[in-house]
Protein backbone atom coordinates (compact mmCIF):
# COMPACT_ATOMS: atom_id res chain seq x y z
CA UNK A 1 0.00 0.00 0.00
CA UNK A 2 1.13 3.69 -0.58
CA UNK A 3 1.58 5.74 1.75
CA UNK A 4 0.42 9.23 2.45
CA UNK A 5 1.99 11.42 0.65
CA UNK A 6 1.75 13.90 3.65
CA UNK A 7 4.72 11.19 5.35
CA UNK A 8 6.83 11.53 7.42
CA UNK A 9 6.09 14.82 9.10
CA UNK A 10 8.99 17.33 9.90
CA UNK A 11 9.41 17.36 13.66
CA UNK A 12 8.58 21.53 12.77
CA UNK A 13 4.63 19.76 11.70
CA UNK A 14 4.47 17.18 13.86
CA UNK A 15 4.54 19.43 17.19
CA UNK A 16 2.02 21.93 15.15
CA UNK A 17 -0.53 19.58 14.36
CA UNK A 18 -0.09 18.28 17.98
CA UNK A 19 -0.34 21.38 19.53
CA UNK A 20 -3.74 22.38 17.86
CA UNK A 21 -5.53 19.57 18.76
CA UNK A 22 -7.17 22.44 20.44
CA UNK A 23 -7.32 26.10 19.29
CA UNK A 24 -4.19 28.40 18.93
CA UNK A 25 -2.96 31.18 17.79
CA UNK A 26 0.77 31.78 16.25
CA UNK A 27 2.65 32.64 19.85
CA UNK A 28 0.54 30.54 21.53
CA UNK A 29 1.58 27.52 19.11
CA UNK A 30 4.93 28.53 19.83
CA UNK A 31 4.97 28.55 23.30
CA UNK A 32 2.82 25.32 23.38
CA UNK A 33 5.80 23.33 21.31
CA UNK A 34 8.45 25.03 23.97
CA UNK A 35 6.31 22.96 26.94
CA UNK A 36 5.55 19.80 24.22
CA UNK A 37 9.29 18.87 23.36
CA UNK A 38 10.83 19.84 26.87
CA UNK A 39 12.58 22.89 25.69
CA UNK A 40 14.15 21.32 22.77
CA UNK A 41 12.51 22.63 19.75
CA UNK A 42 12.05 26.25 19.50
CA UNK A 43 10.89 27.69 16.67
CA UNK A 44 11.37 31.21 15.36
CA UNK A 45 8.33 33.40 14.14
CA UNK A 46 9.57 33.58 9.95
CA UNK A 47 9.48 29.74 10.44
CA UNK A 48 6.53 29.04 12.17
CA UNK A 49 4.76 31.31 9.75
CA UNK A 50 5.64 29.56 7.03
CA UNK A 51 5.20 26.06 8.43
CA UNK A 52 1.00 27.51 9.48
CA UNK A 53 1.50 28.82 5.61
CA UNK A 54 2.33 25.50 4.30
CA UNK A 55 -0.78 23.09 6.32
CA UNK A 56 -3.20 25.59 5.75
CA UNK A 57 -2.35 25.01 2.00
CA UNK A 58 -2.51 21.59 2.59
CA UNK A 59 -5.38 21.95 4.62
CA UNK A 60 -4.16 19.97 7.22
CA UNK A 61 -5.56 22.99 9.47
CA UNK A 62 -8.03 25.26 9.37
CA UNK A 63 -8.14 29.26 10.92
CA UNK A 64 -11.14 29.47 13.08
CA UNK A 65 -12.95 33.13 13.87
CA UNK A 66 -11.85 34.64 17.01
CA UNK A 67 -12.61 37.45 19.02
CA UNK A 68 -9.27 39.21 18.68
CA UNK A 69 -9.32 40.14 14.80
CA UNK A 70 -5.39 41.11 14.72
CA UNK A 71 -4.49 37.76 15.51
CA UNK A 72 -5.57 34.16 13.76
CA UNK A 73 -6.12 31.54 15.81
CA UNK A 74 -5.90 27.70 14.41
CA UNK A 75 -7.22 24.07 14.68
CA UNK A 76 -6.60 20.86 13.30
CA UNK A 77 -9.00 19.30 10.74
CA UNK A 78 -10.06 15.73 10.52
CA UNK A 79 -7.62 15.39 7.74
CA UNK A 80 -4.83 16.59 9.88
CA UNK A 81 -5.85 14.00 12.80
CA UNK A 82 -5.44 11.25 10.01
CA UNK A 83 -2.08 12.18 9.26
CA UNK A 84 -1.00 12.71 12.67
CA UNK A 85 -1.98 9.19 13.64
CA UNK A 86 -0.56 7.79 10.56
CA UNK A 87 2.70 9.58 11.48
CA UNK A 88 2.85 8.12 14.88
CA UNK A 89 1.87 4.69 13.49
CA UNK A 90 5.27 4.54 11.68
CA UNK A 91 7.26 6.06 14.46
CA UNK A 92 5.45 3.10 16.33
CA UNK A 93 6.82 0.78 14.05
CA UNK A 94 10.12 2.24 13.87
CA UNK A 95 10.58 1.78 17.63
CA UNK A 96 9.18 -1.88 17.75
CA UNK A 97 11.81 -2.84 15.27
CA UNK A 98 14.75 -1.23 16.51
CA UNK A 99 13.91 -2.21 19.93
CA UNK A 100 13.43 -5.52 18.81
CA UNK A 101 16.35 -5.32 16.80
CA UNK A 102 18.72 -4.35 19.01
CA UNK A 103 17.05 -6.95 21.74
CA UNK A 104 16.40 -3.93 24.40
CA UNK B 1 18.53 61.36 5.83
CA UNK B 2 17.71 59.40 2.93
CA UNK B 3 20.21 56.45 0.92
CA UNK B 4 19.67 55.15 -2.15
CA UNK B 5 21.29 51.54 -1.93
CA UNK B 6 20.11 48.19 -3.62
CA UNK B 7 20.60 44.60 -2.09
CA UNK B 8 19.54 41.38 -3.23
CA UNK B 9 21.50 39.50 -0.94
CA UNK B 10 19.59 40.28 2.48
CA UNK B 11 22.57 39.02 4.85
CA UNK B 12 24.48 41.74 3.71
CA UNK B 13 21.09 44.22 3.95
CA UNK B 14 20.97 43.36 7.20
CA UNK B 15 24.70 43.98 8.21
CA UNK B 16 24.92 47.12 6.34
CA UNK B 17 21.33 48.65 8.53
CA UNK B 18 23.00 46.86 11.55
CA UNK B 19 26.08 49.03 10.59
CA UNK B 20 23.88 52.22 10.20
CA UNK B 21 22.42 51.91 13.66
CA UNK B 22 26.08 51.66 14.97
CA UNK B 23 26.37 55.14 13.55
CA UNK B 24 22.97 56.30 14.95
CA UNK B 25 20.98 56.12 12.34
CA UNK B 26 18.13 53.66 12.91
CA UNK B 27 15.69 52.88 10.15
CA UNK B 28 12.64 54.34 9.51
CA UNK B 29 11.01 53.29 6.86
CA UNK B 30 11.97 51.97 2.95
CA UNK B 31 10.55 53.24 -0.53
CA UNK B 32 12.44 53.45 -3.13
CA UNK B 33 15.51 54.53 -0.87
CA UNK B 34 16.31 54.20 2.34
CA UNK B 35 14.91 56.43 5.26
CA UNK B 36 16.96 56.92 8.46
CA UNK B 37 16.29 59.15 11.47
CA UNK B 38 19.39 59.95 13.83
CA UNK B 39 19.40 58.75 17.32
CA UNK B 40 22.35 58.01 19.23
CA UNK B 41 24.71 54.59 18.28
CA UNK B 42 22.69 51.45 19.46
CA UNK B 43 23.45 47.91 18.70
CA UNK B 44 20.34 47.24 16.83
CA UNK B 45 19.57 43.61 15.04
CA UNK B 46 17.65 43.47 11.92
CA UNK B 47 15.96 40.79 9.99
CA UNK B 48 14.29 40.94 6.51
CA UNK B 49 12.10 38.76 5.24
CA UNK B 50 9.90 38.40 1.98
CA UNK B 51 6.14 38.26 1.50
CA UNK B 52 3.62 39.61 0.21
CA UNK B 53 -0.17 39.53 1.48
CA UNK B 54 -3.76 38.70 -0.37
CA UNK B 55 -5.13 40.49 2.08
CA UNK B 56 -4.91 42.74 4.88
CA UNK B 57 -5.72 41.06 8.07
CA UNK B 58 -3.08 38.73 6.69
CA UNK B 59 -0.53 41.33 6.66
CA UNK B 60 -1.65 42.59 10.27
CA UNK B 61 -1.86 38.64 11.77
CA UNK B 62 2.20 38.55 10.27
CA UNK B 63 3.37 41.61 12.04
CA UNK B 64 1.77 40.51 15.25
CA UNK B 65 2.78 37.20 15.15
CA UNK B 66 6.38 38.26 14.78
CA UNK B 67 5.33 41.06 17.51
CA UNK B 68 4.48 38.64 20.06
CA UNK B 69 8.20 37.04 19.84
CA UNK B 70 10.16 40.30 19.98
CA UNK B 71 10.38 41.37 16.69
CA UNK B 72 8.98 44.85 15.90
CA UNK B 73 7.95 45.67 12.17
CA UNK B 74 9.27 48.58 10.87
CA UNK B 75 9.37 49.16 7.01
CA UNK B 76 7.22 46.89 4.54
CA UNK B 77 3.82 47.19 3.65
CA UNK B 78 0.89 44.86 2.80
CA UNK B 79 2.25 44.39 -0.96
CA UNK B 80 6.09 45.44 -0.72
CA UNK B 81 7.61 42.22 -0.24
CA UNK B 82 10.26 42.77 1.99
CA UNK B 83 9.60 43.35 5.72
CA UNK B 84 11.99 44.84 7.68
CA UNK B 85 12.43 43.78 11.61
CA UNK B 86 13.81 45.06 14.75
CA UNK B 87 14.48 43.19 17.61
CA UNK B 88 12.83 44.38 20.67
CA UNK B 89 12.94 42.02 23.11
CA UNK B 90 16.54 40.70 24.69
CA UNK B 91 15.39 37.12 25.36
CA UNK B 92 14.41 36.33 21.87
CA UNK B 93 15.73 34.47 19.22
CA UNK B 94 18.90 35.61 17.08
CA UNK B 95 16.97 35.12 13.84
CA UNK B 96 13.79 35.32 12.53
CA UNK B 97 14.14 31.75 11.11
CA UNK B 98 15.45 28.86 12.65
CA UNK B 99 16.34 26.21 10.09
CA UNK B 100 17.87 26.47 6.56
CA UNK B 101 15.10 25.65 4.54
CA UNK B 102 13.02 28.12 6.47
CA UNK B 103 15.66 30.83 5.92
CA UNK B 104 15.94 29.84 1.83
CA UNK B 105 12.18 30.09 1.37
CA UNK B 106 12.33 34.51 1.38
CA UNK B 107 14.85 33.91 -1.67
CA UNK B 108 12.28 31.16 -3.49
CA UNK B 109 9.20 33.87 -2.96
CA UNK B 110 11.39 36.85 -4.60
CA UNK B 111 12.62 34.16 -7.64
CA UNK B 112 9.13 33.57 -8.15
CA UNK B 113 8.21 37.14 -8.20
CA UNK B 114 10.58 37.91 -10.27
CA UNK B 115 9.68 35.40 -12.82
CA UNK B 116 6.34 36.78 -12.60
CA UNK B 117 7.37 40.46 -13.51
CA UNK B 118 9.79 39.14 -15.92
CA UNK B 119 6.72 37.17 -17.69
CA UNK B 120 4.62 39.98 -17.84
CA UNK B 121 7.30 42.37 -19.32
CA UNK B 122 8.13 39.61 -21.85
CA UNK B 123 4.60 39.41 -22.50
CA UNK B 124 3.99 43.24 -23.39
CA UNK B 125 7.10 43.17 -25.40
CA UNK B 126 5.77 40.74 -27.04
CA UNK B 127 2.45 42.63 -28.07
CA UNK B 128 4.28 46.21 -28.63
CA UNK B 129 6.68 44.09 -30.97
CA UNK B 130 3.60 42.44 -32.74
CA UNK B 131 1.83 45.50 -32.95
CA UNK B 132 4.01 47.40 -34.23
CA UNK B 133 4.73 49.74 -31.40
CA UNK B 134 8.71 48.87 -30.97
CA UNK B 135 11.42 48.48 -34.30
CA UNK B 136 13.67 45.78 -32.71
CA UNK B 137 16.27 46.72 -35.55
CA UNK B 138 16.35 50.13 -33.97
CA UNK B 139 17.01 48.79 -30.70
CA UNK B 140 20.59 47.70 -31.81
CA UNK B 141 20.59 51.12 -34.33
CA UNK B 142 19.19 53.95 -32.56
CA UNK B 143 19.77 56.54 -35.53
CA UNK B 144 16.83 54.43 -37.15
CA UNK B 145 14.80 56.35 -34.52
CA UNK B 146 15.56 59.59 -36.29
CA UNK B 147 12.43 60.42 -38.91
CA UNK B 148 13.77 63.51 -40.65
CA UNK B 149 14.47 62.60 -44.29
CA UNK B 150 18.32 62.51 -45.02
CA UNK B 151 19.49 63.90 -41.17
CA UNK B 152 22.46 61.76 -41.34
CA UNK B 153 23.68 62.92 -45.12
CA UNK B 154 23.48 66.43 -43.48
CA UNK B 155 26.72 67.90 -41.99
CA UNK B 156 27.18 71.10 -39.77
CA UNK B 157 24.36 73.47 -38.44
CA UNK B 158 21.71 71.71 -40.71
CA UNK B 159 22.59 68.50 -38.96
CA UNK B 160 22.89 69.47 -35.57
CA UNK B 161 19.70 71.70 -35.58
CA UNK B 162 17.59 68.67 -36.90
CA UNK B 163 19.11 66.55 -34.77
CA UNK B 164 18.87 68.55 -31.42
CA UNK B 165 15.39 69.21 -32.75
CA UNK B 166 14.70 65.75 -33.20
CA UNK B 167 16.25 64.24 -30.33
CA UNK B 168 13.10 64.91 -27.56
CA UNK B 169 10.91 62.72 -30.07
CA UNK B 170 13.09 60.45 -30.46
CA UNK B 171 13.78 60.02 -26.81
CA UNK B 172 9.70 59.74 -26.06
CA UNK B 173 9.74 57.33 -28.92
CA UNK B 174 12.28 55.08 -27.74
CA UNK B 175 10.93 54.95 -24.20
CA UNK B 176 9.11 51.58 -25.16
CA UNK B 177 12.38 50.41 -25.12
CA UNK B 178 12.55 50.04 -21.26
CA UNK B 179 10.18 47.21 -21.23
CA UNK B 180 12.51 44.74 -22.90
CA UNK B 181 15.21 46.65 -20.24
CA UNK B 182 13.00 46.04 -17.18
CA UNK B 183 12.12 42.34 -18.54
CA UNK B 184 16.00 41.67 -18.25
CA UNK B 185 16.65 43.40 -15.46
CA UNK B 186 14.09 40.78 -13.39
CA UNK B 187 15.37 37.52 -15.48
CA UNK B 188 18.61 38.94 -13.74
CA UNK B 189 17.32 39.17 -10.06
CA UNK B 190 15.61 36.21 -11.19
CA UNK B 191 18.55 34.00 -11.42
CA UNK B 192 20.48 36.20 -8.51
CA UNK B 193 18.24 34.88 -5.70
CA UNK B 194 17.65 31.27 -7.40
CA UNK B 195 21.58 31.11 -6.52
CA UNK B 196 20.66 32.59 -2.86
CA UNK B 197 18.06 30.15 -2.42
CA UNK B 198 20.78 27.31 -3.26
CA UNK B 199 23.33 29.05 -0.88
CA UNK B 200 21.01 29.24 2.15
CA UNK B 201 19.14 26.34 1.57
CA UNK B 202 22.51 24.47 2.50
CA UNK B 203 23.61 26.19 5.75
CA UNK B 204 22.91 28.28 8.87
Amino acid sequence: MNRDKNLPLTETTYYILLSLLEPAHGYFIMQKIEELSNQQVKLAAGTLYGAIENLLKQKLIQSVKNEDNRRKVYIITEKGKEVLLLDLERMHHMIWITEGQLKL
Amino acid sequence: MIKFKCFIDYDKEEKWLHEMANKGYELERVCLGYKFYYTKPKNVTIRIDYRTFKKKEDFIDYCNLFGDCGWKHIAGSKNSGAQYFKKIDENSQGDIFSDAISKAGKYKRLSSMCGVLAAMYLMLSAAYISGGYMNVKAMLNPKLLYLTPGLWERTGVPFWGGFLFETPFVILRGFVFIIPLVMILYVYLLIKAQLLYNKTKKVL
